[in-house]
């Protein structure tokens, strides 16, 4: 810590901290525009922060010099303010200066500045710069040259943190504009981050395009279901519908950023169609969300017909009760915590069933599944950034988790981590000489792996040859080591924590050592051979269509064919639900649930309604509830808040943690003094 | 009696068991004796003759109430009526570009404002957005005439026109149409110096 003096205050601040963030520690604000500490090294392209600091004759950037010990400086001296207003009046010479018809408008850096640092007129009456404009940048994104400060930003994350280069600035002096090369359009995974990024209405989102201004608005936050990475969004709300999805940073599990996919599939959750010629062209769809399904539904002389819950609700009982034991059921990823939870009690203890699965990969041994879940091993996002080296194996991280390809490449570019790739093959083969050559780029050593690697018939030979790598390595002793699991689906580890495992149950417990001395499930696949020979009867789809799933979809062809009961839980009428389910409940997206989901490093994470259910869409955990209660057993909740309550109670590791206590950032259970209630291999032998 | 407990006797205490006890908070109200008939008589006729002084009085200056509904009040220039939304004169598009701006001044939050992209074929606007829903509640509206200070455009204006009772509320909540439509002037403007 140095002390230096700003403004006539003394200030205590970090050393090398810039004097932007520096002077934050005694509340002193210095404009900003191009300066984003997100975006790596600031760069004093916009000249707005200049000040002036004693001993130095010119001005300096504030987001450029770093703080000294004993250092003077004044951002409100006469030189310092002619500056600002300086700069305020240069950027506006060419600014269209059209705030009311602007998406930026209210929330804009450049008006806030315009306002507190600017002299309030301008000497310029000379025509000003003009482009054609709003030109689409690609399909989601307008950018207005006119508007543009050339400040960097968006060029900057296109080279150094997306690193697409596909961004670059053109032409030079007042005639530099941003453009991809030959004008093509702009598309790559992240793209949607340069919106929040520019600090005017020079690129804005198209799906957003005029939907509302800041004070029609309302924000929510929540966390995005769509992928495992599980990035903490804040959803804008106007009119009961989600019409903008924006990051919420959160530096273990997003870094602030968001991938397109998050930030752009919100039409699909039942906000707005995706364009307005969508909304002209369809209005009946536009106001039910674009085929989401908002009735329950029987199948009724082949087809399914809308009815209502009552209706539904008998119907459903009276297909489970023609199943009895003979049942199973799948959580889909998007499932919440509380959900499956509910679900499997629903299908142990209503219906007498064990078959309850969430894993797409199939059941590894309830061993593997300890020993690869042990808090110890476990690895922290933040850690793939620090980590001397990273490996990947048999993962695509921007297809299987987009935010984590982010911080591989921050890890590579701004610390000199090591990527190392591997295949299963190379896994199999030899895990001892795998760690031989990660062995010499350091001891901190991250192991990221998808879940598929532990799939199919050799799936616990994978799984026992990771243990060997990681037990090779030393990962559970070294801090800032570890394994890092990419599910399969969103939720899947929360899923497996909550019991939803055909050999588990809540907590990774021995359902035998429980005392009911319950035979082990049958996994999902092992669901579909039964269904297929007509050994079950009855399936439960709890957000779930397993004609989407990759495997084995000849199997489940027949099995869903040959099931007599087959009730589901979905949001949109995929194949497997429009063709098989004998009951379908409407089910909602993640803007209105309410629960808990875990992230892959272990860290629960809170979904907060942001809109009101669509339809007659009911909670998930009360449809469960009530069907129990129908099949004649008591689940004793009665509010969603309950449900997380009896979740942190049936979970050993999840003891005593509240709603509160995880909060907006989550909480990693591992950190917790609970996770001292991990059953361990010892126990089970 | 500030301090000191109320006295209460034992056996009022166990008839009102439940009943609030007034205390002291109890006013007495004395009136006057009642007149007697001859007196009120001649109150009566004194009232009634100080009133009809100030009637005969004043006859020569002719009546001063007018018959509301035949005949109106007229209003002053920069009285605040309803709101009228303007189109320009020589293209017919609409003023209003559909910013929010009245909505955010409005203290009533009576304003509502749905924005959509002007279109090549479909040209409302001369700007890039104009409004496609423009609401306004007028049993809300409080008629402080912010929106006009606050519209960058000078779409929206307050009229003169005050007669907006109406037998349902949903009808108070004026459209786009309804505000851009040249509206019946029933209110005279009153002249200079008048």
């Amino acid at each position: 810590m140095i002390t230096f003096t700003i403004d006539g205050r003394e200030v205590r601040a970090p050393e090398n901290a810039m004097l932007v963030d520096a002077a934050k520690h005694g509340d002193v604000e210095i404009p900003v525009f191009c300066y984003e500490p997100k975006l790596g090294n600031p760069v004093g392209a916009c000249r707005m922060c200049l000040v002036e600091i004693e001993g130095i004759p010119k001005l300096q950037t504030g987001c450029s010099t770093p703080a000294k010990d004993g250092m003077v400086v004044h951002t409100q001296s006469e030189r310092a303010r002619v500056a600002q207003q300086a700069v305020v009046e240069f950027l506006l010479i060419n600014h269209p200066l059209d705030c009311p018809v602007c998406d930026k408008g209210g929330e804009c850096p450049l008006q806030d500045i315009t306002f507190g640092w600017g002299a309030g007129t301008s000497r310029f009456i000379e025509p000003k710069r003009h482009f054609v404009k709003p030109l689409a940048l690609s399909e989601r994104i307008a950018i207005d040259r006119e508007r543009c400060i050339l400040c960097y930003r968006c060029v900057r994350f296109s080279q150094e943190i997306s690193e697409d280069n596909q961004l670059v600035l053109v032409e030079r002096g007042a005639h530099s504009y941003v453009a991809t090369f030959d004008g093509h359009p702009y598309e790559a995974t992240f793209t949607g981050n340069i919106i929040e990024l520019c600090p005017v209405g020079a690129l804005t989102s198209r799906p957003y395009r005029f939907r509302a201004r800041p004070w029609d608005i309302e924000d929510a936050g929540s966390v995005c279901t769509l992928c495992p990475s599980q990035c903490n969004v804040t959803l804008t709300v106007r009119d009961e519908r989600v019409i903008r999805v924006l990051a919420r940073d959160n530096g273990e599990v997003d870094d602030g950023w968001l991938c397109d996919r998050g930030r752009f599939a919100y039409p699909a959750l039942g906000g707005l169609p995706a364009t307005a010629a969508a909304l002209a062209d369809a209005p009946a769809a536009a106001e039910n969300g674009a085929g989401r399904i908002t009735e329950p539904m029987i199948r009724d002389g082949g087809q399914l017909r809308v009815v209502s819950w009552e209706r539904a609700m008998t119907e459903a009982v009276a297909g489970l009760r023609r199943a009895g034991e003979r049942v199973g059921a799948i959580a889909g990823g998007q499932a919440t915590n509380e959900e499956g939870l509910l679900l499997a009690r629903l299908m142990r203890e209503g219906a007498g069933s064990p078959h309850v699965d969430s894993r797409a990969a199939g059941t590894l041994e309830l061993e593997l599944h300890l020993a690869l879940n042990e808090p110890r091993l476990q690895a922290r996002v933040s850690d793939l950034e620090f980590a001397h080296a990273v490996l990947v194996l048999e993962g695509d991280p921007i297809r299987d988790a987009p935010i984590l390809d982010l911080r591989l490449r921050k890890g590579v570019r701004r610390h000199g981590m090591k990527l190392i790739r591997a295949t299963r093959e190379e896994l199999l083969a030899g895990p001892r000489e795998l760690a031989d050559k990660l062995a010499g780029a350091g001891e901190e050593i991250v192991v990221l792996w998808a879940e598929r690697l532990t799939a199919g018939p050799d799936g616990s030979r994978a799984a026992a040859a990771l243990l060997e790598l990681a037990d090779a390595l030393s990962l559970g002793d070294v801090e800032g080591a570890g394994l890092l699991e990419i599910p399969a689906h969103t939720n899947g580890r929360g899923l497996r924590e909550a019991g939803v495992l055909p050999n588990a149950g809540p907590g990774l417990s021995d359902p035998a050592a429980t005392g009911d001395a319950s035979p082990t499930g049958r996994d999902a696949a092992g669901i579909a051979e039964e269904l297929a020979a007509g050994e079950l009867t009855g399936l439960y789809l709890l957000q779930s269509d397993p004609l989407l799933e990759p495997a084995d979809r000849e199997v489940w062809e027949r099995a869903l064919e040959r099931a007599a009961t087959v009730v589901a839980h979905a949001s949109f009428l995929t194949e497997g639900i429009r063709e098989h389910a004998d009951v379908v409940f409407p089910s909602e997206a993640y803007a209105e649930k309410e629960g808990t989901i875990t992230h892959p490093d272990g860290r629960l994470q809170r979904l907060r309604p942001a809109v009101a259910h669509p339809g007659s869409i009911r909670a998930e955990w009360s449809v469960i509830v009530e069907l129990a209660s129908r099949l004649g057993l008591d689940l004793e909740v009665l509010t969603g808040a309950m449900a997380s309550a009896q979740l942190f109670e049936s979970v050993p590791f999840y003891a005593g943690l509240t709603l509160e206590e995880i909060g907006g950032k989550g909480v990693r259970w591992q950190e917790r003094e609970a996770a001292g209630a991990y059953p361990t291999r010892e126990q089970l032998v | 009696m500030p301090g000191a407990a109320p006295e209460t006797s034992p056996e009022a205490s166990a008839v009102k068991v439940s009943l609030w006890d007034p205390g002291e908070d109890v006013v007495q109200v004395q009136r006057a004796p009642a007149p007697g008939a001859l007196r009120s008589a001649w109150r009566a006729f004194r009232e009634t003759a100080r009133g009809l002084r100030t009637t005969f009085g004043r006859i020569a200056e002719g009546p001063v109430t007018m018959e509301y509904p035949e005949e109106k009040v007229p209003v002053y220039p920069r009285f605040r009526g309803r709101h009228k939304l303007h189109r320009f004169e020589d293209t017919g598009l609409e003023k209003c570009v559909g910013c929010s701006l009245c909505a955010a001044a409005c203290p009533a939050d009576c304003i509502r404002v749905v924005a959509a992209e002007n279109t090549p074929e479909n040209r409302v606007s001369p700007g890039e957005r104009y409004a496609a829903v423009y609401e306004i509640n007028l049993s809300r509206c409080i008629f402080c005439g912010y929106c006009e200070v606050a519209c960058p455009f000078d779409a929206i204006t307050m009229g003169h026109e005050y007669e907006l009772s109406s037998y349902d509320r949903s009808d108070l909540i004026f459209t786009k149409e309804m505000l851009l439509a040249e509206p019946l002037e029933r209110a005279p403007l009153r002249n200079e110096g008048e």
